[in-house]
């Protein structure tokens, strides 16, 4: 009993602190998570490769950072906003070549021999270690097909220039409120709502929903298939290569190989913690899972965040077995 | 897919002369023709020249299968004869990889070692269609029973905390029934994690065993009194049996004793795979994985059929991981992360899920693949990534598929919605 209500009262001191956290982080798995689920509405395949076009989001912030816009020291005023705005366009621009990329090597020929569900899962596998170790690859001394790779990435950790100096806006509370989370955040709300209404509201929106209720009808009715699944690969990759670039900013992360694995996998727990396919649920399932993994920390101490997020995960699958807000896109 | 089949698709938004786009189809429609020509010259071009031996096989086969009741225990035996004798055969065949790949003893061992898990996991995956991402976790459960029953956690807690002279831990002949009890740890993990999650639909279960391979993993990992923490267990003692005259001792790492070992285990767990695939439970799992619903209204007891899969994958991890845990005498958190699971499950898939013969195959190439790649040091993952994908592209089904598996996939009763609409050339835009 002592422990709980040590933990209560733990809790309850850094609850502002915690869910300020909580709620930058949610904010970057909701993004990410909409690529596992929007893919997953349109094939039922768990898109395993999609922690990896998080990753080169990473490394193209880097990229655009450090050597085309040759930031040395934060910036501020326009400068800072044109360069983030022009970082941001690469970042998702190359996260959702790679997912369509992606599509057309690893899943489309795969679909036209009308393969198990389960190859897919092998194929995506494959493509991860694929991208993973081709990062692995690029430090300048490896060849591929007698090309020497480029050096823009290696198997150690590559620091991002910092862009963006922390300052505290206000404090709520008696916890800081920084100018960069409340930049991830806002990122994060405008790209949702985008894409809520791109899904809601527009054609291309329109040919996924159809898609995801039932493909065969959808064909029938005269959609493009291969389009519809060609944009859905497109959107969820550039939202997971906003989410790298806010991931950089808010925690200073690394470009780093293998730095979508953890995200990747918590971002398709909040998917499935919010009904996959759904993607009200996703936003709602990234920031619960969030929240929970924030307000696990000063109970349990930072190495137990994990486990708390799967338990919950497995507590709501019990009593809901398809989620919190059930299986389908919105219709 | 070629370069024809791909350029039109990304154009044909854009309004375009008919006449043109008339030529352009016929062209396409022409290069496809020529192409399945080409492969269909090749082909009868290929059979004539081997008539007289495929004729030959097929009266052999169908010899085989008429004699079935002595030729197949005879053939079972000489594999097993081969499998026994399989170290030895790098002094007959002189061809260096061979040599190299059949006399290791540690590679020999992991391939029988991925071979076990892969039978468990393709009881599960195969046999009963539930996808298992966190096999690892009985793995790990094995393991570190082992680590922690033979007193080697005490003997790192004492190294560490500094007391004079700890004691080594040293086989007792009761340490066998180690793998008993690591069985029924491993069976009581099973029916814990299975019976609240195993009714969930398949990716729902994915991720939810994937949680449970990290729970176990970072648990491991944070309960240092316990599990040794990052520290590890080591010193975890060789196998041995004295009772009597009979001394034999396992020795380390590359002991070949170890492959003869693991040898008998999957052999044993062969033949008793083989008996529940064709006992009322083999076909109660087919009929869940084909339609759950149905299933469950002809009165097979889903859940309980599926919780029996489940378990049986667990013990075969546990056992396994005994094996292991004594034969590296060291185990920690990261041996046992999520790229493990996959590997087995990319084992079971790429052979052919279903198929025993399929998880054997598929799993010495997980394991050989990479040493193959070995010269070729940072590629070998990269390359090994590709072949995951070419292997998939290729063969859907698995290189060995089950019979019945593939049976089902030529029917078309595998077909899932995603599957059967391919879209035909020439619909309309979304």
């Amino acid at each position: 009993m002592d422990l709980i209500t040590e933990c209560v009262s733990s809790v309850g001191d850094q609850f502002v602190a915690q869910t300020r956290n909580g709620l930058t982080l949610g904010s970057i798995y909701a993004m990410i998570a909409l690529g596992y689920t929007l893919v997953y509405g349109v094939l039922q395949l768990i898109n395993f490769a999609h922690s990896e076009v998080f990753m080169v989001s990473t490394f193209a912030a880097l990229y655009a950072l450090g050597t085309l816009f040759g930031v040395t020291q934060p910036q501020a005023g326009l400068a800072l906003i044109l360069i983030l705005l022009g970082t941001l366009v690469i970042c998702a621009a190359t996260s959702g070549g790679v997912a369509v990329l992606l599509e057309r090597l690893a899943y489309r020929p795969l679909r036209r021999r009308g393969a198990p569900r389960l190859s897919y899962l092998i194929s995506a596998i494959g493509a991860s270690l694929f991208l993973q170790y081709l990062f692995v690859l690029m430090d300048g001394q490896h060849y591929l097909l007698f090309v020497k790779l480029p050096a823009i990435a290696g198997a150690a950790p590559r620091p991002v220039p910092e862009v963006m100096a922390t300052q505290t806006l206000f404090t709520a509370f008696g916890s800081a409120i920084t100018n960069k989370r409340i930049l991830v955040v806002l990122v994060a709300i405008a790209m949702l709502f985008i894409l809520d209404r791109f899904v809601n509201q527009t054609h291309f929106g329109r040919g996924i929903r159809a898609v995801s209720q039932d493909a065969e009808a959808a064909a029938m009715m005269g959609v493009d298939i291969d389009r519809v699944i060609v944009v859905t690969f497109l959107v969820g990759g550039v939202m997971a290569g906003a989410a790298g670039l806010l991931y950089i900013i808010v925690l200073g992360a690394p470009a780093f190989w293998f730095i979508g694995f953890i995200p990747g996998i918590k971002a398709f727990t909040a998917a499935v913690l919010g009904g996959i396919g759904n993607i009200r649920g996703a936003m709602l399932g990234g920031l619960i899972l969030g929240l929970v993994e924030a307000y696990s920390v000063p109970c349990l101490g930072t190495q137990w965040t994990s486990v708390t997020a799967f338990i919950v995960l497995v507590v709501v699958l019990m009593f809901r077995p398809t989620g919190l807000l059930g299986e389908r896109v919105s219709r | 897919m070629t370069e024809a089949e791909k350029r039109p698709e990304s154009q044909d938004r854009r309004p375009r002369p008919r006449k043109k786009q008339r030529a352009w189809q016929q062209h396409r429609q022409r290069l496809r023709e020529s192409r399945i020509a080409a492969s269909r010259r090749a082909k009868s071009a290929l059979g004539e020249s081997l008539a007289p031996v495929s004729k030959r096989w097929v009266g052999f086969k169908h010899w085989y299968e008429e004699n079935g009741k002595w030729t197949k225990p005879l053939a079972s035996l000489l594999l097993i004869g081969f499998a026994l004798l399989l170290p030895y055969t790098g002094d007959i065949f002189d061809v260096p990889l061979w040599v190299e790949l059949a006399t290791s003893g540690s590679t020999l061992a992991r391939v029988m070692l991925f071979s076990l898990f892969a039978l468990g996991l393709n009881v599960v995956v195969g046999f009963a269609g539930l996808l298992d991402l966190g096999y690892v976790a009985f793995w790990a459960i094995g393991a570190y029973t082992a680590g922690i029953l033979t007193g080697a956690q005490d003997y790192a807690q004492a190294l560490t905390s500094g007391a004079e002279n700890p004691v080594e831990p040293e086989w007792q002949m009761w340490m066998w029934l180690l793998f008993l009890v690591a069985l029924g740890v491993a069976v009581l993990a099973g029916i814990v994690l299975g019976s609240p999650t195993l009714r969930l639909r398949g990716d729902y279960l994915a991720i939810v065993t994937l949680g449970f391979g990290e729970i176990v993993r970072i648990t491991a990992n944070n309960l240092d009194s316990f599990t040794g923490g990052p520290r590890g267990i080591r010193g975890i003692p060789h196998p041995a049996i004295k009772v009597g005259g009979i001394d034999i001792e396992w020795g380390t790492l590359i002991d070949i004793k170890y492959y003869w070992l693991l040898l008998a285990f999957v052999v044993l767990w062969i033949i008793a795979i083989n008996m529940l695939d064709k006992s009322r439970i083999g076909r109660a799992w087919v009929a869940i994985r084909e339609d759950e619903v149905a299933a469950a209204a002809m009165g097979v007891p889903v859940l309980r059929m599926k919780l029996t899969a489940f378990v049986i994958g667990a013990c075969t991890a546990g056992v396994g991981g005994v094996v292991y845990a004594e034969q590296i005498t060291f185990i920690n958190p990261p041996t046992f992360s999520l790229i493990q699971s996959i590997l087995i499950l990319s084992a079971v898939v790429i052979g052919g899920m279903g198929s025993i013969a399929g998880s054997l195959l598929g799993a010495a190439l997980i394991v050989v693949l990479p040493e193959i790649f070995r010269p070729l040091e940072d590629y070998r993952f990269f390359l090994f990534g590709l072949a995951l994908v070419v292997v998939m592209i290729f063969r859907p089904q698995g290189l060995l598929p089950s019979k019945r598996r593939q049976a089902e996939l030529m029917s078309g009763a595998e077909v899932t919605a995603m599957e059967d609409v391919e879209p035909k050339e020439g619909t309309a835009t979304a």
